[in-house]
This record gives structure tokens, sequence and C-alpha cells, in this order.
């Protein structure tokens, strides 16, 4: 199981280096999908009878499939994006030009000037003075093109009024089809988180089945507290060693402590043959006599073969405490104690849960 | 090609940034409006005490023709820029229907697949529960699967009714596309409306002015060389000047 881990990073991490160059089309999350099955095989079937040697297709299967949702998610993920850009048409009003840029009242007045024009040409009809006759013929010119303005004019008012008629039409259309798509661009927002669930989903399937048959149906061991003093290379079935090995962090949210309240808290535990090693690393908020806020130490020892592990540690000045590891409810849960000899403003006592990284 | 592609960006990003703003040449056509129809309106009743040959009755009609030729050059400004980007708002929305039209492909796909995977984990639950037979272990592991069956059939429920909302999404934005198109055709009507109109408006005011000069030229019978306002009107203030 420690090479699961590792595995299934790997190929996380190579999953979203792909969403992000863009390796996200269909066909690639298919090709995904297809070589996950593939390494599944009948890993259920097979799993009854089946001992350790099934865990490196577990292995493989966990890393196709987190490769594959990681895929997927991040395919659905861009399409609603897509989709929810595209739909930005429908957000705001369309275009319609302003119809009080050339009011009526203008019309009105070309109309009267052509009345008024109109009418001195028919005052001047009779007159036979040359002067006033040329008058006239000016005054029937100025005629003219005041008729064609005012024709101008109408037929203009007229494109104003279908223009806005239309307007009005897109802007009735745009309103509705907004309504009608915004709860499916809502919904397709929702795709790539429902399809991340999914994914998280069968890494804890194939991580509960690596368990399964590892643990295979021996009893549950017994819950005694069991000391560093294990041989090494145990390979007596129990508590898989990924259930401590691996880097854990203190949530940044609705953390479960007892005691200090930890602000911070890095631990690394690393496992060889049977052999733990690790660094913890934490800030707390200072109550009580507590001056200096920070928690740094080492830890070694052999793991036990019960679930509550306990190494002897060293603090950064030399002071010695312990610490105890023990699974928590869920795979990537860690709750950890640990008790260092009292020093002056120091913090000697920690309870508090860690999920991995 | 990364310069190419760099400075179409960039040129792209530009051209974004110079995109007219239609509110402020609709006030500039506003302005523009108000200052022509004042003296527009005022106009027969300013020349009618003017005498005929007078400097300031050809500069009166020349100052009225130079406010509303630029009127007409704001409403021009105005509409050109509406135009353009109701033109960028049909394509907008021509490319949307294009990407919803395929959208029940996609849809229909989703579906298969989901059905394909929930084919997949009634194999591996059928599996597991004659595992489960062997090694009792293996309950856990059952749950989890029967959890991630829930999921995968919500799933399929969902890319179900994504597909039926996009069927009827389709229709909606086809006939709103011919409702974006119908608002540009009336739109393109109406400039050209505007454009005839701006002709007429020259037309009358040359005309206008041809009057004035008749009105002079008349009473100057028998006085020739007298004709100021066949000249070049200066401005009113100068003419008053004299």
């Amino acid at each position: 199981m420690k090479r699961s881990l590792s595995w299934f990073a790997g190929i996380w991490i190579c999953g979203a280096a792909a969403a992000l160059t863009g390796q996200t089309s269909r066909e690639a999350y298919r090709q995904d999908y297809d070589a996950w099955r593939e390494a599944h095989g009948n890993l259920e079937r097979d799993a009854g009878s089946g001992g350790a040697t099934l865990i490196p297709q577990v292995d493989r299967a966990a890393a196709r499939v987190a490769a594959f949702g990681t895929n997927r998610a991040a395919y659905a993920k861009a399409a609603a994006q897509a989709a929810a850009q595209r739909r930005q048409i429908l957000q705001a009003a369309a275009t319609r030009p302003s119809p009080d840029l050339a009011p009526p009242a203008l019309s009105a007045q070309v109309k009267s000037d052509l009345q008024t024009v109109t009418k001195t040409i028919t005052r001047f009809a009779d007159d036979k003075d040359r002067g006033i006759q040329q008058l006239r013929q000016s005054l029937e010119r100025e005629r003219d093109t005041l008729a064609a303005l005012n024709e101008a004019i109408e037929a203009r008012q007229k494109a104003v009024a279908t223009t806005t008629a239309a307007a009005n039409a897109l802007e009735q259309a745009r309103a509705r089809t907004a309504e009608t798509i915004a709860g499916d661009t809502s919904a397709l927002s929702q795709n790539s988180v429902e399809l991340e669930k999914e994914t998280a989903a069968w890494a804890a399937y194939y991580e509960g089945l690596a368990m399964a048959i590892q643990i295979a149906n021996a009893p549950p061991p017994p819950r005694v507290e069991i000391t560093t003093v294990a041989p090494r290379n145990d390979t007596a079935p129990g508590i898989p060693r990924a259930r401590y090995a691996g880097a854990w962090t203190y949530p940044t949210t609705n953390g479960s402590f007892h005691g200090a309240q930890p602000e911070f808290v890095d631990l690394v535990v690393h496992e060889t043959n049977g052999h733990a090693d690790g660094t913890l690393f934490a800030r707390f908020k200072l109550s009580g006599t507590a001056t200096d806020p920070l928690v740094r130490f080492d830890f070694q020892g052999d793991f036990a073969t019960a679930a509550l592990q306990r190494f002897p540690l060293v603090a950064s000045d030399g002071t010695k405490g312990t610490i105890e590891l023990i699974p928590g409810p869920a795979f990537n849960l860690l709750e950890v104690n640990f008790v260092v000899d009292p020093r002056q403003g120091k913090i000697n006592v920690g309870n508090f849960i860690l999920v991995k990284k | 090609m990364k310069r190419v592609a760099w400075l179409s960006l960039f040129l792209g990003s530009t051209s974004l940034a110079q995109t007219p703003d239609l509110a402020a040449l609709e006030q500039a056509a506003q302005k523009r409006f108000a200052e022509w129809e004042t003296q527009a309106k005022s106009l027969e009743e300013r020349l009618a005490r003017i005498l005929p040959c007078d400097a300031r009755s050809s500069a009166a009609i020349a100052e009225v023709r130079g406010l509303s030729d630029a009127r007409l050059a704001a409403l021009n400004d105005y509409m050109r820029a509406a135009s353009a980007k109701a033109f960028a708002e049909t394509a907008a929305a021509r490319n949307l229907l294009s990407a919803e039209e395929r959208r029940p492909i996609e849809a229909a796909r989703e579906r298969a697949d989901a059905g394909q995977e929930q084919t997949a984990v009634d194999i591996q639950s059928d599996g597991l529960l004659q595992s489960i037979n062997k090694r009792s272990s293996l309950q856990d592991a059952q749950k989890l699967l029967e959890q991630i069956t829930a999921l995968i059939r919500l799933r399929s429920a969902e890319s179900e009714r994504q597909a039926d909302a996009a069927e009827k999404i389709v229709p909606m934005l086809r006939d709103l596309v011919a409702k974006f198109e119908a608002r540009d055709v009336a739109l393109q009507n109406e400039s050209a409306a505007f454009e005839a109109e701006r002709t007429r408006w020259s037309g009358y005011y040359s005309a206008r002015q041809a009057r004035a000069q008749t009105e002079c030229s008349i009473t100057q019978i028998g006085s020739p060389g007298l004709n100021p306002a066949a000249q070049p009107a200066k401005s009113p203030a100068k003419g008053k000047a004299k």
C-alpha cells in the first residue's frame, strides 16, 4: 500500500497537468476510461480469494480512475465555462438606437416652413414683375427641397418605428431566453463538481478495497497500546501503513483539537520496512503560561500491529516525549497526541486531527 | 507564429479598448441637435429683420447649415457605432446558437457514457457480492461502490435533464437569432433613411441660401456690383460691425 499513494498522487498530478495544458478533449478522457477499465479487470471477483498480489492492480486501477476523473472533470469545467461565456450575450439588453435623436417636432417645423413657402408662391403667382418671378422660381425650388425633406423625415420616422418595434420584440425574446437558460447554465457549472465527487468516491473505494484485501478475514487486532518493541518487517495483517505514512496538515477550517488550539500543523511520516520516522512542526494559539507558540520535534520507531502507533520523540531543544498516531474515521484523517517533558513557556501537550495532503 | 499570435491578441484588445462609447456618442448627438434646433427655429424670424443684401442674412443661413451638418455628422457617428455593436451582438448570438445546436449530441454521448459506466459498476458490484461470501472485510468496499452507483445514476438523470433542456433551448435561440437579424435589418434601414435625410437637409439649405441671394439680387437691379449677400459670408458679428 505504500506505493499506492505515491502512484495515486503521481497520476493525479499528471492528469491535472494535462487538464491545464488544454488536453481535455472528450476523446482524451475516454481513452483514460478505457485504460482504467483495462487496469481494473476483475478485481472484485478476484478480491474474494486473492491476496497481497492484487494490491499493485488496485494501485494501477486507482491511478487510472484518478487520471480519468481529473480529465473528465476538467473537460466538464471547461465546457461549462465556455457555455457561460457564450451565454453572456443573453445577460445584457440588446442594443437599440435612441429614438429621441430626431424628435417629431423637427418634422412639424419642416411642414410649417413648407406651408409658408407654398403660401408665398401662391401670393406671387399672378405677379408679372421679373424680379418677383425670379423670387417665385427660387421659392419653388425651396418648396421642392422642403417637400423632399419632409418625405425623407417621414420615411426615417417609419424606419425608427420599425427599429423600435424590432428592438422591443428582440428584448422580450432575449429576456425570456435568458431566464430559461439561466438554470441550465447553473446546472452545467455543477457537472464538474459532481464529477469530482465521483472521482473522490472512486479513490476511497480503491483504498477500501486494498484495505479489505490486506486485512483479509482476520479478526481486528486488539486495541492494546503497543510500544515500539514490535519486530521490524512485521508483515502481520493490520491497519495499512498508508494510514500513517505521508504528509499531513491541520485543516484551515473546522479543525478538531483538544487543549491547545493549533494554527497550523505539518506532519511528515516516512515508512521503510516497518520502521517509521517523522517530523512534526506546529504553531499554536498561545494560552495559559505558554509564551512560545512553536513546537518542533522528530520521532522514530517501528510500526506496531495495533491501530495506535506510539513513538518516542525528541524536540528541537533536546527535550524528550512521546507521540501517538491514531488512524481517523476516514482514510485521510489521522489523530495525533503528543506529550513533551514540561519546559518553561513551552507547549508540552497537543491533541488534534490532521488531514492528508 | 507566436509573434503574430501575440500581435493579433494585442490588436484585438486594442480594438476592444477603442470601442466607441455609445452613451457618449448619444449625448454628443443630443447636444448637437439642441445647438442646431435653437438656431434653426429662429432663422426665419431673424432673416425677416435683416435687409436682403445684408451679409448677416447669408451668414445666418450658413451658420444654421453648419450646425445642421454637425448634428447630422454626430448622428451618423452614433448610428455607425450602434450598428457595429448590434452586429457584434448578432454574431455572438449566432455563435451561441451554433454551440447550443451541438449540445444535444454531446448530452446524448454523456448519457451513453453514463450508461456504460453504470453497467461496469453493476458488474463490479455483482463480483463484489460474490467475494463478500469469502471475505467479509469487503463489506465496506461494497458500501462505497453502492454510493458510486448512486452518484452515477444521479449524473445520468442530470445529463438526461440537460439534454431535454438543450432541446428546448435551441428553438428559442433560433427565434432569438431571427429577432437579432430583424433588428439589424431595421437598423440598416434606419441608417439609410438618416443618410437620405442628411442629403435632403443639405439640399434644403442650398435652396434657402439661393433664395436669399435671389432676394438680394432683385432688390439690386440697376445697382450693379452691389450684391453683398452673394459674397461669401464672414460672420454675423463682423457683418454687424460694418
